[in-house]
C-alpha cells in the first residue's frame, strides 16, 4: 500500500510492503525518518516553523508546524518500536522562489527550525536535498528503507 | 522561435469559452446586482445549468433539500458560491488535462488553479476589495496560456531547462528566450480573443509581475501572491517548480508582510483538503 502525505500531514508505518510518499514539497520540509532495526519509517511534511502564530491551529493542525510536528513524528515512530538513536534521517524541501530573500524566505526559515530541533534532539541528518527553486517528492520503502527523491524537472533517483 | 501567426490561428480555433462566462463576469462584481440577474444568465445555458445542479446536489455541498432549479441553488448556496461553481465548471473543461511539456500530470494545473483562486479570493476579502469574484476568476484562469504553450515547451524543454539551471533565467524568461513568447503572454492573447475585460487580460498577462509598472496594481499583486503561495505549498506544480521571480517590494506595497504570508499559508493549508474534495466534485 502507498500512503500519501499531504501538506501539514504525516504518515508513520511498520507494514513491510508499504511505501510512504510526500509529493511536491516546496518551501515546506519533508522529514523522512527510518529505523532499520524496527523497520519503522515515517514522513512529516510541515510548512511553517512556529505554532505560536495561531494557538487554535497549533491544537487542531500540529503537523503544519515544525515545533509541534517533529515531536509528533518522533513519538509516533517510538510507539511502533523505533528508537531515535537508530534513526536514518533524510530531509527534502526548504526551497524558494528566485529572489525570495530575508524574512520572506520561508523555505530557509523552515530548514533552520529543523536543524535547531534536530540538534536539540541529538539527531543527525543522513542526507538532504534542500533549497534551490525546485519542488521535490520523497518516498520511502518500509521493507528496505530505501529512500528515493524526485526533483521537479528531473527524474527519480534512489539515494 | 515559433510562428506567431500559427499560434494565433491555433488559439482562435480553440473551443470558445461559453458565452455565459462573459455575461456572468460582467455582473458578478456589480454591487447592485440581484440574485435574478445571476440566475437569468446561468439558466440561459441548459448544459451548464444541468451540470451545476448535479454538483450543487452532491454530498460536497450538503444541501438539506435538492436544488431543482438554478434559483433554488442560488438561494441555498448563495449567489457568489453559485457563480464560483459555474466558473469552476467552465475552467475545468479547459485546464483539466495533463501537460507533458510542463511535467504536469492530469489534474495538476487544475489543482494549482483552483488553489490559487481560493487563496486570491480570501486575500481580496481580507483586503476589503469588493470585486473578489473577478479576482477569483483571474487567479483561476491565469495559467491558461500553458495549455497552448505545452507542446512548444515540450519541444524546447532541454534548452529552457538549461537556461533555468545554468543561466539563472526564470522559467518564463527562458520560455520567452527560446520560444519567443511566454505562457502569461499567450494566456493574455487567449483572454483577449475570448473577449475578457481589459482588466482580466492585463492580470493574466502580468500575473508574474514581469512588467515593472504592474507592481502598482493591487488586483494583479493579489493574483501573483496566490500563485507564489501555491508554489511554496507545492499545489499542482510541474517541471517549472519554483523557478519564477519573487517581488517582495510589490507585496509590501499592498501592505502584506512576511508574517502575513505565514498567516495566509496557515489559513490555506487546512483549506487544501477541501480543495481536494472540490476537485473530485467538479
Amino acid at each position: 500500500m502507498e500512503h500519501i502525505v499531504g501538506i501539514g500531514d504525516m504518515k508513520v508505518c511498520n507494514q513491510v510492503g508499504d511505501t510512504i510518499v510526500a509529493p511536491s514539497i516546496g518551501s515546506g520540509i519533508g522529514l523522512v525518518v527510518y529505523d532499520p532495526e524496527a523497520r519503522v519509517g515515517g514522513i512529516l511534511h510541515y510548512i511553517l516553523t512556529d505554532s505560536s502564530i495561531d494557538e487554535i491551529k497549533a491544537k487542531n493542525q500540529p503537523l503544519m508546524f515544525a515545533d509541534t510536528g517533529i515531536p509528533t513524528l518522533f513519538k509516533q515512530a517510538y510507539l511502533l518500536g523505533a528508537e531515535k538513536t537508530r534513526f536514518r534521517v533524510f530531509v527534502a524541501g526548504g526551497a524558494q522562489i528566485i529572489n525570495q530573500e530575508r524574512k520572506f524566505n520561508i523555505g530557509q526559515r523552515n530548514y533552520t527550525a529543523l536543524t535547531q530541533i534536530l540538534t536539540r534532539e541529538n539527531v543527525a541528518i543522513w542526507k538532504q536535498a534542500v533549497g534551490g527553486n525546485f519542488n521535490r517528492t520523497a518516498r520511502i520503502d518500509i521493507n528496505t528503507g530505501h529512500i528515493s527523491l524526485k526533483t521537479s524537472g528531473q527524474g527519480e533517483v534512489k539515494l | 522561435m515559433i510562428n506567431f501567426q500559427e499560434m494565433a490561428k491555433e488559439i482562435k480555433n480553440l473551443t470558445p469559452i461559453p458565452a455565459v462566462t462573459m455575461s456572468l463576469l460582467r455582473v458578478v462584481d456589480d454591487p447592485n446586482k440581484t440574485m435574478d440577474d445571476v440566475t437569468n444568465i446561468i439558466q440561459y445555458d441548459p448544459a451548464i445549468t444541468a451540470d451545476v445542479l448535479r454538483s450543487a446536489n452532491s454530498a460536497y455541498f450538503g444541501l438539506k433539500y435538492p436544488a431543482e432549479t438554478i434559483s433554488d441553488a442560488a438561494t441555498m448556496l448563495g449567489t457568489d458560491r453559485l457563480v464560483e461553481l459555474v466558473l469552476l465548471k467552465v475552467a475545468s473543461k479547459i485546464i483539466q488535462g495533463p501537460l507533458g511539456g510542463y511535467g504536469m500530470h492530469e489534474g495538476a494545473l487544475w489543482q494549482h488553479s483552483v488553489s490559487s483562486a481560493i487563496i486570491a479570493k480570501q486575500l481580496a476579502v481580507q483586503l476589503g476589495l469588493s470585486h473578489s469574484c473577478s479576482i477569483f476568476t483571474a487567479a483561476l484562469l491565469k495559467d491558461i496560456g500553458k495549455t497552448v504553450m505545452d507542446k512548444y515547451v515540450k519541444n524546447a524543454y532541454e534548452k529552457i531547462y538549461n537556461l533555468v539551471i545554468s543561466e539563472n533565467f526564470s522559467f518564463m524568461e527562458a520560455e520567452k528566450k527560446v520560444i519567443g513568447v511566454d505562457h502569461a503572454e499567450v494566456g493574455g492573447m487567449m483572454a483577449q480573443i475570448w473577449k475578457f475585460s481589459p482588466k482580466m487580460v492585463m492580470i493574466i498577462n502580468n500575473h508574474h509581475l514581469s512588467r515593472e509598472d504592474m507592481v502598482q496594481d493591487k488586483d494583479t499583486i493579489i493574483v501573483y501572491i496566490a500563485d507564489c503561495i501555491c508554489m511554496m505549498m507545492g499545489m499542482g506544480v510541474g517541471a517549472d517548480g519554483m523557478a519564477y521571480r519573487f517581488h517582495h517590494q510589490a507585496i509590501e506595497k499592498i501592505g502584506i508582510s512576511a508574517d502575513d504570508i505565514l498567516t495566509i499559508i496557515a489559513n490555506a493549508t487546512p483549506q487544501m483538503k477541501e480543495v481536494a474534495k472540490l476537485l473530485k466534485m467538479v
